[in-house]
Parts: C-alpha cells; structure tokens; sequence
C-alpha cells in the first residue's frame, strides 16, 4: 500500500502546476473584471473624437473580417490540397514544412515585412487592406491546419461513395468532403480570427493611427483598432486608467467570445457527427 | 492523380482538362506559405542590405546601441532577449511539462476536456493584454517586493513572458503525450504497473522529443514576443551589471525593432539595422521551428500494426 | 458445473456510457483449464475479460455492477489493490503489443516494475519465461534486439513471455492469434495448451475451431447475454441453446 501513497504523493506535486495554471488563469480574469466598475459603457458607442471607442471596436472588426476573408478562401483550398491531391514527395514535405514555420515567424517580423512589401512596394500604404494582407499572413497558418484536421476526419467512405458514384475528385470533395468538413472548416476561420484581433505588433507600422475622423471610408484609409490604442495609450501616453481598462475589457471580450465560441462549436459537431465518437 | 488516369475517350478528355484548373489553383493556395516565406526572407534582407554592409558582424557583436549616434550595436538587445527568454522558459518548462502529465494521464476524465479549453483561453489573450496586466498589476508588485523604483526588468518581462508561453508548452508536451499508442499503456498497466510506474517508464520514454519540440516551440514564441514584453522590460539597451541581474531592465530585440520602427526614416540606417535585427529573430525562429518539426517527425514510436 | 472455481464471476454488468454492453453474467472459471469464450463481434467478450483484471475501468464512461471473485476475493472490493490484481491476473492482446524496448527489457519490465528480483535474478527471470513462452531458443543470441524485429508470432509469445514473468495465476487472452499466420497460430495454440498445466487460461476467440482446439470449457455470448456455458465438447455436440447452434453452424458471426 505504500507504493500507492507514494504515487499520491507525486500525483499532488504534477498537480501543483496545474493549479497555478488556472489560478494565474483566474488571476488575469479577476484583475479584468475589477476594472469593470469603472468602465463607462457609454464611450462604446461614442466616437474617439469625443474620448469613445467606437472606431476602434469597428475598426478591429474590420480588420477581422477582411483578414478572414483573404484567409479564408487560400487556407481552406490549401488544406483541401494538401489532404486531398498532394503527393507525398519532397514538395509537399516543403510546403507542409513553409506553413509551420510561417506560423512560427514572430509578429513583429510580419509586421516588418508587411510595411515594407504591402506598404510601400505594393504602394498601398498605412491602410486597411494591408492591414488585412499581414494579419492574413498570421491567420494562414490556423486556417489551414484547422482545416486539415476537419477535412481528415471526413472518413475514406465518404469519398468512396461518391467517387464509386462517377464524381470527379473535385465534385466529390465539393459535393461530399467539404459539407461534410464544413463546421471544422468554420473553427479553424473562427481560431484564426480569435488568434489576430488582439494582434499588435504585425499591425503597428501597417495598418493603425492613433485617431482618424469616422471609419475608413475606403480599404486605402488608415483604420483605428484596440489593440493599437491599448498599446499606444500605456507606453506613450499613459491614459487614465479607467479610459485604458475599457478598451481592454471590449478586447478581451470579443477575444475570449471568438475562441469560446470556437471550442464550443468544436465540441458541439464532435458530438454530433457520429464518425467522430470513436475519436474520443 | 486518379483524374489523370488511363481513361479514353473524347468527352473523359475533356474533363479531365476541366478539372485541371482547379487542381492547379488548389496547388497554388497550398504554394503560398512557400512563396510568402521566400519574399519575408527577400525583402527582409534588402531592406536590412545597408546595415549588413555598414555594420557587418557590429549588429550582432556591436556593444552599443545608440540611436543619437548613429551607433547600432546589437549585443546587449540580443543579449536582453535571450535572457528574458531563458528566465522565462526556466519558469514554464516545469510548469508545463507538469501540467500536461497530470491533464493527460491523471485528471479524471471529465475534467480533462474543461481544463484544456481553460489553457487554450489563456493561450488566446493577446499580448497587449499581458503588457497591460504587466504594467498595472505585476510590475508595481515586483518594484515594492524587490524595493525597486521601477518594476519594468528583465525578471517582470520573463514573469509575463513565462505566462505566455505555458499554453504553448502545455498544449504541445500534451499532444505528444497522447499520441502514445494506448497498446503501450495497456501493457504496462495489463502487468500490474501503477498509474505512476507506467507514466516513468513508457509514456515519458516515449514522449521526451515532443516535450522537446514543445520547449523549443516555446522558445520561438517567446523570442518573438514583442508588445508585452516590451510594456514590462523597461527598454535600457544595455547589458546588466553583473550580467545575470534580473531585476535590471532590458530592451529586447523585438521591442527595439517595435519601438524604433515609427520614427527611423525610410532608407536611414537606423530603419536598416532595424530590419538586420527582424533578420536575425526570422533565421533564429526559422531554425528553432525546423528543428522542432523535425524532432516531432522523428519520433521513436514503434512501427503501429495495422488491424 | 466448476466447482474449483478460480473465477466466479456473479451477476456482471458492465455500461459504457449508455451502452449496456455485459447483461448480468455468472459464471464460474475452472483453475488450470483452458476457458474460451466466444461470440460474434461486438457482443462483449473482450470487455468481459477486461473485467477480470479491471481494467474497464480504464476507459472514460465505464461502469460495472456485480462480483467478481478470484481465489474467493471480491476483486471490486474497495480493499483490493488493483496493481497486484493485476500481477496476479495477466494479460495477452489482440495485437501483439511488445514495447519499444529491446527483448530482454520487454520481459524484465514487470519483475522490475513489481521489485521481485534484481541483477542476476532477472536474468534469470527472463530466461525461464522466454523458455515457458517456446521462445528462448529463438532468440537467446540477441536478448538486446529490438523487439519490433521479431515476427508477429514472435512478438505475441513475447508478449505472453512478458506477462509470465511476473509469476501471474490466470491470463487473459484476447483474441490472441486473429493478427497471426496460420503456423504461427499453431504454435500459440500448441503454447496455451501447454500453459494450461500450471496457469488458468481465460481466451478470447471468434475461431470456433480455435475454440474447439484448445479449451477445456467454452462460453457463447450474445449480445452481452452469457448464452451457453459447458465443456467444450458439449457445447459443439449438443448446444442446447438454438442461438448457439446456429452460431456453430456458421449462421451468423
Ligand atoms: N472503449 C469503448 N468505448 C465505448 N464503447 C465500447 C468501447 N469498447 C467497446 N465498446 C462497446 O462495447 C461492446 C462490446 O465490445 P467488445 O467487448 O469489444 O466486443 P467483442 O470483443 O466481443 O468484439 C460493443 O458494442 C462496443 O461498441
Ligand atoms: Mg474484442
């Protein structure tokens, strides 16, 4: 017996770190929630001219959005590449090898190369659409692995089906695969979006100005976002607190609903696909 | 390709040319990262050109960064990062290493899942919200702890950082861990192995490289990190005295870049060396996350029979 | 019909999640006899034999009811300590599982594990039950091969070699020879009859000639019902129960 009481002995120790883990998770959530007190909703809906917040929650929807939508389309047909036709050879290893490492370049280099590629030699400067085309970039990555995972999960009888059916690849997978996938597919977007709304660094020199009068009337304007007055109001200006703790409560919010969203619709179609169940 | 079989015939011929396109463009979404990789290296090493000529090996070994001056040493920012990195994955490693063990193997069944998703929220909070907790709430705390003036120092930035980089860790360390064949466990437990015994024996054996890659995907997170990092490291380009102080302030490398990049002039030096600078984080994360995949494809896990 | 039961097993039932997979199964197991249970698939036989040695429990959103009781212990009794349980009880699957380990350590690692020997008593240890399992021959000249270079009949007479190194009274097999090759489904076969002698052989099969081969007593399950439960012999003369006839006959299954 006593071999057990020495197991729960380490069992409590690898416990311990997973404590504090929730615990700083719990840390973070109360220090936020402190501060809601002191937010006045009301600048939700009032435009930064008058000390509001409104451009920037659009503008960050905007961003979201466009990044999504340029995301999007290449991610999923990537990954429909990849699991559906890619050889298995030294190509593919390459560009299966390319995404992790996109994945991996730091924020700021992204952002680098997004002021000096989208900005300046595509000529689109501080704008928009090149804040879309560098968040973009870190989306890619999301989307196509998210994608991958949804669309192997498909089982190999689907496909059979409608292949022994007379369908060509590309039918049977828009037809069969890709319905099938649909709700991974939509995770992965959704993960992607989560993973960039607070993004910082990559938008700093490419896409964000402190203040602008109303929203962006065209993708060629510079936009407002969260993330960008947050970081700018705490390292330069040093913003009154509550000002400060509004903006981050909005973006944690739309943050924490993006990726809550994202599991709890993951779990949801694990549930209900029945080839999934096995999986566990 | 089966569309591209031995089919005869006119009107096969003609599908087949059909659905040729979309094949084609399906190739080129997945070519993409390729492409964009090889223009981030092109563009980055042209604008940085200028800086690798005039500076040469300064950038990296010079020992001064000073902007007023002209001068564009990069050691004690590399210098900074490094240290802000290693403090911070001292802290995480253990932490997460641990965390993954117990989500995987001990918790009960029903918590495993709640638990992840609990990670996985950590792992989406941006980091200007981290930079923000730093600032408001760890910082103060390390200043009247340590009887600083300020609490922006290497150690703060490592805190945050090590916060950061769990999730990373835990989700990676915890992926391998699952990917253990369960024959594997099954024997072990089969032959009166306790929870422990078979954890130590066969699943630890054969998850070390993914704990492995997980630790170096931490590293390229973390070394990459740039707003929070910058909001809490107190940005003083210089080496602290002695070199292992931690509650000195740092300016690392991407805070540098992140800091500097609005006010350097297109084409300026200073905008150049800035660029060598997102060089060196693009080779080192490049490497750091080659390597990592490699480990995790050469993981020695049995030939799986298949039934 | 047992009287010396090694195993008496009394109103089973096992659930995962809704899925009522063992209805109230009895029976009792006769020590060192060759028991087979067979049934079509799907019907609960392996999670039958994993109740033996408790490990369902293993597996999320399992629950079990009824006793089971070995050397007249109730092994679900809170008291019992499930490691030694299953030291006692070992176990052979479906699929030949050595470890990625080399020979000798595959069957070293439960005499390690449970400190039953050290140095030179391994060894031997290792020696004895390779000879039990038919394999020492085969292999004595590369103990420290991986055992991934074995065939796959080699593997699962590793494997049966690994669970006889911790001195078990009872082993569990599932299905032991459905990833195996005719000859060597012949020797494994030739194997449990000889281990039949000193250890109480519980096996898993659908091969009704299997069955036939090697047990001593044989149990029909359907659809997680113990159907039909009689010496060998009369269960595949006379089954007195039609399901189990037509089964025999290759009606179904
Ligand atoms: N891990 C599991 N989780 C959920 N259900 C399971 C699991 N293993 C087996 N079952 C269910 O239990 C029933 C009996 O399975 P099993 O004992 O493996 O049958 P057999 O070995 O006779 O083929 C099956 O209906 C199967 O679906
Ligand atoms: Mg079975």
């Amino acid at each position: 017996m006593s071999g057990q009481t020495g197991e729960k002995v380490i069992f409590a120790i690898l416990g311990v770190p997973m404590l504090i883990c929730i615990l700083i998770f719990l840390w973070i959530l109360s220090l936020l929630l402190t501060g809601i007190g002191t937010v006045r909703w009301e600048l939700f809906t009032m435009s930064a001219l008058r000390g509001g917040m409104l451009e920037m929650i659009v503008g960050t929807i905007y961003l979201l959005l466009g990044a999504a939508a340029v995301a999007g389309p290449i991610g999923v047909l990537a990954a429909i590449y990849l699991v559906e036709y890619a050889p298995s050879g030294g190509l593919t290893r390459i560009i299966d090898q390319a995404i992790n490492n996109l994945a991996g370049v730091p924020s700021i280099v992204i952002g680098l190369f997004g002021y000096t590629f989208f900005c300046r030699h595509l000529g689109l400067g501080v704008s928009l659409a090149a804040g879309w085309l560098t968040l973009a970039l870190m989306m890619l990555p999301i989307v196509i692995r998210g994608s991958e995972e949804a669309l192997r999960m498909v089982p190999a009888s689907f496909r059979e089906a409608a292949l022994a059916l007379g369908a060509t690849r590309w039918k049977a997978i828009s037809s069969t695969i890709l319905p099938a996938a649909a709700p991974g597919v939509v995770t992965s977007v959704i993960l992607g979006m989560a993973r960039v709304a607070g993004e910082t660094a990559a938008i700093l020199f490419t896409s964000c100005v402190l203040i602008t009068r109303g929203l962006p009337k065209t993708p060629f304007e510079p936009v407002m976002a969260l993330s960008y007055n947050l970081f700018v109001q705490i390292v330069a200006l040093g913003a009154p607190a509550q000002r400060v703790f509004g903006i981050t409560l909005v973006l944690f919010m739309i943050v924490t609903s993006l990726s809550l969203s994202a599991i709890l619709l993951r779990s949801y179609y694990r549930l209900r696909q029945p080839w999934l169940r096995m999986k566990g | 390709m089966e569309t591209r079989s031995f089919k005869k015939g006119l009107p096969k011929l003609f599908m087949h040319l059909r659905s040729q396109p979309i094949e084609f463009v399906l190739f080129l979404c997945a070519s993409f990262s390729v492409v964009i990789l090889l223009l981030m290296l092109l563009f980055v090493v042209m604008e940085g050109s200028l800086a690798f000529t005039r500076l040469g090996t300064q950038l990296i070994l010079g020992q001064m960064w000073k902007t007023n001056s002209d001068l564009y040493g990069g050691f004690p920012l590399i210098y900074g990062s490094l240290m802000v990195v290693s403090g911070a994955l001292l802290i995480s490693i253990p932490l997460g290493i641990c965390t993954s063990i117990f989500i995987a193997e001990i918790l009960p069944f029903q918590l495993r899942d709640p638990i992840k998703s609990v990670i996985e929220l950590l792992a989406s909070i941006p980091s200007v919200i981290y930079g923000f907790i730093g600032v408001t709430f760890l910082a103060p705390l390390i200043a009247s702890i340590f009887g600083l003036q300020s609490g922006a120092t290497a150690f703060t930035a490592s805190l945050i950082l090590a916060i950061m980089v769990l999730p990373t860790i835990v989700g990676v360390s915890g992926e391998t861990i699952s990917a253990v064949p369960i024959e594997y466990k099954e024997a072990a437990l089969a032959l009166g192995a306790s929870k422990w015994q078979t954890i130590r024996n066969v699943i630890l054996p054969l998850s070390k490289s993914g704990m492995l890659a997980s630790v170096m995907l931490g590293f390229g997170r973390a070394i990459g990190e740039t707003v929070a990092v910058l909001m809490v490291a107190g940005n003083v380009a210089m080496v602290p005295t002695p070199p292992w102080n931690y509650l000195a302030p740092v300016y690392p490398v991407t805070a540098v870049i992140a800091m500097q990049m609005g006010e350097a002039a297109v084409g300026s030096l200073e905008y150049s060396a800035l660029f060598g600078l997102g060089l060196i984080l693009f080779i080192i994360t490049f490497a750091v996350n080659t390597i990592a995949d490699v480990i995790v494809r050469r993981r020695p896990v049995g030939r799986s029979v298949q039934l | 019909m047992v009287n010396d039961a090694k195993v008496d097993i009394r109103n089973l039932n096992v659930w995962f999640g809704d899925n009522h997979v063992l209805k109230d199964v009895s029976f009792k197991i006769r020590e060192k006899a060759v028991t087979a249970i067979m049934g079509p698939s799907g019907c609960g036989k392996t999670t039958l034999i994993r109740a033996i040695n408790r490990m369902n429990e293993l597996i999320c959103g399992c629950r079990t009811s009824g006793e089971v009781y070995i050397n007249g212990h109730n092994i679900y009794d809170g008291n019992i300590n499930v490691y030694e349980l299953r030291r006692k009880v070992g176990m052979v699957f479906q699929k030949p599982n050595p470890f990625p380990k080399s020979i000798y350590e595959n069957v070293a690692f439960g005499p390690r594990i449970h400190k039953m020997a050290n140095g030179r008593e391994i060894d031997e240890i290792v020696e004895r039950s390779l000879r039990e399992a038919a394999l020492w021959d085969e292999v004595k000249d590369r103990l420290q091969d991986s055992a991934f270079n074995l065939s796959g009949g080699q593997q699962q007479r590793l494997c049966i070699a690994r669970a006889l190194a911790v001195k078990p009274e009872i082993i569990l097999m599932d299905e032991p020879c459905s990833a195996l090759d005719p000859a060597a489904t012949t020797k494994i076969e030739a194997l449990i009859r000889r281990l039949s002698k000193r250890y109480t052989v519980i096996i898993v099969t659908h091969n009704l000639q299997q069955a036939a081969r090697v047990s001593d007593f044989t149990a029909f399950l359907y659809e997680g019902r113990l159907i039909e439960y009689s010496d060998t012999k009369s269960v595949f003369e006379n089954p007195r129960s039609e399901l189990t006839k037509n089964y025999i006959a290759g009606k179904f299954g």
